[in-house]
């Protein structure tokens, strides 16, 4: 009896041991995910088909443009940076099957430019990116509740939150437009909701106030907002929602000849986009709205010069806002993993965007805000007016730049000047 | 009172383009018994024809005439190639019920992703053949434009010649015969077969001008006419599926009901609304508006 | 009259006996499957999830066109009245995560009665239209009330994995876990309903409904309770999918799922159960294969988004034109035919 229980408890040892020792084999050796020796991969979920797609489907080609030339030239400590662009429709259910597949089948390194606010939410819930600790860099999305260092610890955005730009609105409505009728037209998610919520807390009342669900905006409801804000005679109309809504909301306010004067949310103001949409260039002159970057057409700008040199190069499509946004996305990516160091690993590539973010250089005139305890990136706008070709230049003449947070901080009247953009617009940094 | 005017007014416009769509979806259910989803894809297809013509040309009613024989053809094409094998293999089993539905679904699928592989799927945009600017009275301008009226005459145009068609016609005879009674039409000496192609070879053109008419105002992408096909049918089934008159009123009642609810009660329930109108009219008149005691159902 | 009542004693000791079979294989599956859970990535993990997910969302087409006939387009609709009960129960009432599958069958089932009864004299292209309206319309209600969220929806956490499983076990991991247990109940339930007299009596509506009728079957109140059943296993269905992406929104529930399931169903055998379990396999697998089919091909956007589409119309075609009951009827056949010589 005795000799059968030590035999069966050596057995069991035995067993032990074999199953750790193999078990001990099979962990691999700790390589950070998406990154070798030579390459780098890099994850972004946008529109680029549907309803919310027009101009935003070509930012991430932009993006991949500029990689390439960084790649040509040497990438980033001589490894290539690789970026998988995968389509979510502006569907949130989609950016987080998508997001999976970059996570875990692609194994990227890190996501940039995600774009959408309530993808990201979903996302950032759904994937958990916060436990994988995955960094999330320069969100392609204004929501003012990913400035929350706290909730969102590995997320940096990049854009100037909603609210901030309610905020800077709502001072230039003061400053140009007291006593007019005011007349709101908005997504009814938390992308309007945030502009909306400044709006109120900065005094601001709107006379018509029209909330759009996103997806639902075509001509025949767009006539329903033109038929609301005709009645209500609103004298200046803001509008916050994407390309594909502004699109029929102009062409049908042309069509009915009402013309108020249009501020436009930087979201969905690009005009070349608007112009594809069946907006009549004419309508969109005279038109204002909050810009953080110079014009895509203003080769006096170093950046802008440098850009579309890139893009001729490397890139099959019409340099425009977008075109820009995307490259300016790519050479502050750069700038952020040569910023962490050779040795690339995913916590290292957040500390170093909380430690010297703020002096990446951008194509945006606002100052960087990243730090320790701050995840937010540019800060501020200046308004900006259409002229008749629909391009945009400031408001006043010369560019007169707004900082303010997404809190309850004042909007004060910024002199901040740009770092310069890096020899050949390769960053050299570390 | 002006509100209520242009409810009514821009009810008309889409419920006639809803008109079209259900007159097709009718015609392929009266002559084949089945209930034709692929109707969508084929317009929709039929409409990318006509908006190369139309980009190219920049002649609108060109476009719109290449897009009818597009969808002639390939509502023929449909009919001869894909139904004639399916009714030879699947016809028994519990799958017999859901088969043709199935079939047609998958068929829509497969011209949407020809389609989207083909052109892709950007938003392409057609210029419309009238202005959209809303007709102006003194101060008042309404939302109703010379297109809307373009596209109520086009429509009713279309359904005369249609009329004329199957009323006056031996060819009308003959579709309306073999839809009805196909054995006896076949004794009588129609040739049954032929006939019902040349019927989905209409409801393909008829589709094909539906598509044109709706991406005049609207965006054309692979996806743009689901929402035509799902309110075609549910027309389709409001005026009874069995008369093409019932067709057209399901479709204008569909139309101006579903304006009203998206004028007055709230942009998000427009769909349910079509829902909410469906069921009320079977619940009341299970076999549809137009139909007269006992018809023939599937 | 003894061998009688002895001759009904061993239908029914027999059909005990098949339930126990059943009860044991169906452990023996779980178990199965919660080792295979072990060995694979999280990634698969995932899909097993999903897999479970569809099998179940299947199961309830089965039930309502395999065996009652009745050809509904809206059982995604149905999945998401589960999906958004479940969440409303979770976030509002905090009570613990298995009442809130519970809700979402209850709620389904509810739902899914109402439709019966307005559906029950409809049939053919007039019940498949309803249903098709029902499916693009319910879920754009969320978009007009607010306490259903809109377009961004509401969280659904069913929380982090146990703690005493360890830091290795992943929160898909623990989705998968939870989706299968799911997926194995209501399989066994439905199975033992399916060839209950519910079941018999379903096909034989199904059938000829005249002839049901006249055998003394209630058409309308079987057809009626086939709809409550199945719209409440949608339900389940879609409190399931609503835990696997921590979300429900109306963008989960689209048009494009109701197609989506009567595509799997058709696939792999309307009327067969056991099928499902395929069914769910080709959901999740075609989207995969399509976007390593585009890859290899140049990973453009036009065929990353427009390749799964194409390869799932084309199976469903010849699918339904060759074997419309599901490739276990033509095995059958097969069989038959051998075993006649």
């Amino acid at each position: 009896m005795i000799r059968k229980t030590r035999r069966r408890r050596t057995w069991f040892a035995a067993a032990v041991l074999a199953a750790g020792s193999l078990l001990a084999t099979t962990l691999p050796a700790h390589a950070e995910t998406g990154v070798t020796t030579n390459s780098i991969k890099l994850g972004i979920t946008l529109p680029l088909t549907g309803a919310a797609s027009p101009g935003y489907n070509k930012i991430g080609n932009a993006m991949d443009a500029y990689f390439k030339y960084v790649n040509d030239n040497g990438g980033v400590y001589g490894r290539k940076i690789q970026l998988i662009q995968k389509d979510d429709q502006y569907s949130p259910q989609l950016s987080i099957a998508k997001t999976n597949e970059l996570i875990l089948k692609d194994k990227v390194f890190a996501l940039v430019g995600p774009l959408g606010t309530a993808n990201f939410t979903a996302v950032h819930k759904s994937v958990g990116l916060q436990r994988r600790g995955i960094p999330s860099l320069f969100l392609n999305t204004g929501f003012s509740g990913f400035a929350n260092k706290k909730s969102y610890p590995t997320s940096f955005t990049i854009l100037p939150s909603y609210a901030m730009e309610a905020k800077i609105v709502a001072q230039f409505l003061k400053e140009n437009f007291a006593g007019k009728k005011l007349g709101l037209v908005y997504q009814n998610d938390e992308f309007g909701i945030d502009a909306l919520g400044a709006f109120t807390a900065a005094g601001v009342k709107f006379d018509v106030s029209i909330p759009y669900t996103s997806g639902t905006q075509s001509a025949a409801t767009a006539q329903t907002w033109v038929s609301q804000l005709a009645a209500g005679s609103a004298q200046v109309v803001v509008f916050f929602g994407v390309t594909s809504a502004t699109a029929p909301l102009l062409a049908v306010a042309a069509g009915a000849k009402y013309a108020p004067q249009w501020i436009l949310g930087s979201v969905g103001s690009d005009p070349l986009t608007l112009q594809a949409l069946g907006v009549p260039v004419a309508v969109l002159n005279g038109a204002l709205t909050p810009a953080g970057n110079p014009s895509p057409n203003d080769l006096t700008d170093e950046y802008v010069k440098q850009f579309q040199e890139i893009n001729t190069k490397y890139n099959k499509a019409a340099f425009d806002d977008y075109v820009l946004q995307g490259m300016n996305l790519g050479l502050m990516t750069v700038q952020a993993l040569r910023a962490a160091g050779p040795s690339l690993t995913r916590r290292g590539l957040i500390r170093a965007m909380e430690a010297k973010g703020s002096t990446f250089a951008s194509v945006a005139y606002s100052p960087l805000g990243y730090s320790r305890t701050s995840n937010v990136g540019h800060t501020g706008y200046y308004m900006a007016v259409m002229g008749p070709t629909g391009d945009r230049k400031p408001f006043g003449g010369t560019v007169m730049l707004y900082t303010t947070d997404s809190g309850n901080g004042p909007v004060v009247k910024s002199n901040f000047k740009r770092p310069a953009m890096p020899a050949k617009g390769l960053p050299n940094n570390s | 009172m002006q509100k209520a005017l242009e409810t009514l007014l821009i009810g008309l416009s889409t419920g006639s383009i809803y008109a079209l769509m259900s007159l097709a979806l009718v015609l392929v259910w009266r002559s084949t018994r089945v209930v034709n989803f692929a109707q969508a894809g084929q317009a929709m297809f039929s409409t990318y024809i006509g908006f190369e013509i139309a980009s190219r040309s920049q002649i609108f009613w060109l476009g719109l005439i290449f897009a009818i024989v597009a969808g002639a053809v390939l509502g023929a094409g449909v009919d001869y190639f894909f139904m004639r094998v399916l009714f030879k293999h699947a016809n028994s089993g519990p799958a017999a019920v859901v088969a043709p539905v199935i079939a047609t679904l998958g068929l829509l699928g497969l011209i949407r992703s020809i389609v989207g592989l083909t052109w892709g799927g950007e938003f392409r945009a057609i210029e419309a053949p009238a202005s959209k600017d809303g007709y102006t009275f003194g101060e008042i301008t309404i939302p109703f434009s010379p297109l809307n009226t373009l596209i109520i005459v086009t429509v009713a145009i279309i359904l005369i010649i249609l009329a004329i068609l199957f009323q006056r016609t031996n060819l009308g005879l003959a579709l309306r015969a073999s839809a009805y009674a196909p054995e006896i039409a076949q004794l009588a000496g129609i040739r049954t077969a032929r006939t019902r192609t040349i019927g989905w070879a209409i409801a393909g053109g008829v589709g094909g001008v539906a598509g044109m008419l709706v991406t005049s105002y609207n965006f054309l992408t692979p996806y743009s006419l689901d929402l035509l096909l799902v309110f075609g049918f549910i027309a389709a089934v409001i005026g009874g599926l069995e008369s093409m008159a019932g067709a057209v009123v399901g479709a204008l009642v569909l139309g101006v009901g579903l304006t009203i609810i998206l004028n007055y009660v709230g942009t998000s329930l427009v769909f349910i609304g079509g829902f909410a109108v469906l069921l009320l009219v079977l619940l009341i008149k299970p076999d549809g508006i137009m139909a007269r005691g006992k018809v023939r159902r599937g | 009259m003894e061998s009688w009542q002895e001759a009904r004693c061993a239908v029914v000791n027999e059909s005990a006996k098949k339930v126990r079979k059943k009860l044991l294989l169906f452990i023996f599956l779980g178990w199965v499957l919660l080792i295979i859970g072990d060995r694979l990535d999280e990634l698969r993990v995932y899909q097993g999830a999903q897999i479970a997910m569809y099998t179940i969302a299947l199961a309830s087409i089965v039930l309502l066109t395999g065996y009652s006939g009745q050809v509904s387009l809206g059982n995604g609709a149905m999945m998401a009245v589960g999906g958004y009960a479940a969440a409303l129960t979770l976030n509002n009432l905090q009570t613990p995560i298995w009442s809130a599958f519970m809700m979402a069958i209850l709620v389904a089932a509810l739902f899914g009665a109402f439709l019966g009864l307005a559906a029950a004299r409809l049939s053919g292209p007039y019940l498949a239209g309803t249903t098709l309206a029902l499916a693009v319309g319910l879920p754009a209600i969320a978009n007009q009330f607010s306490f259903l969220g809109g377009e961004p929806g509401l969280l659904f956490d069913v929380g982090f994995p146990p703690e005493r499983f360890g830091e290795e076990f992943t929160q898909y991991k623990w989705y998968f876990w939870i989706a299968t247990f799911i997926a194995l109940v209501s399989l066994f339930i439905t199975s033992n309903i399916l060839q209950s007299r519910f079941g018999r009596t379903w096909k034989a509506i199904r059938g000829n409904s005249l002839a049901a009728e006249l055998s003394g079957i209630h058409s309308s109140q079987m057809k009626i309770l086939a709809f409550t059943v199945s719209s409440g296993l949608a339900g389940l269905a879609g409190a399931v999918l609503a835990m696997t992406i921590s979300l429900v929104a109306p963008g989960a529930y689209t048009l494009a799922l109701s197609f989506a399931l009567v595509t799997g169903a058709v696939l792999a055998g309307i009327s067969s159960l056991p099928g499902v379990v395929l069914g769910g396999f080709i959901l999740v697998a075609i989207p995969e294969i399509a976007d390593a089919l585009a890859a290899s091909l140049g990973n453009q956007d036009k065929l990353n988004s427009y390749l799964p589409g194409l390869f799932v119309s084309v199976l469903l075609i010849l699918s339904v034109i060759y074997t419309p009951n599901g490739p276990g009827e033509n095995l059958r056949k097969h069989f038959h035919k051998k075993s006649a010589h």
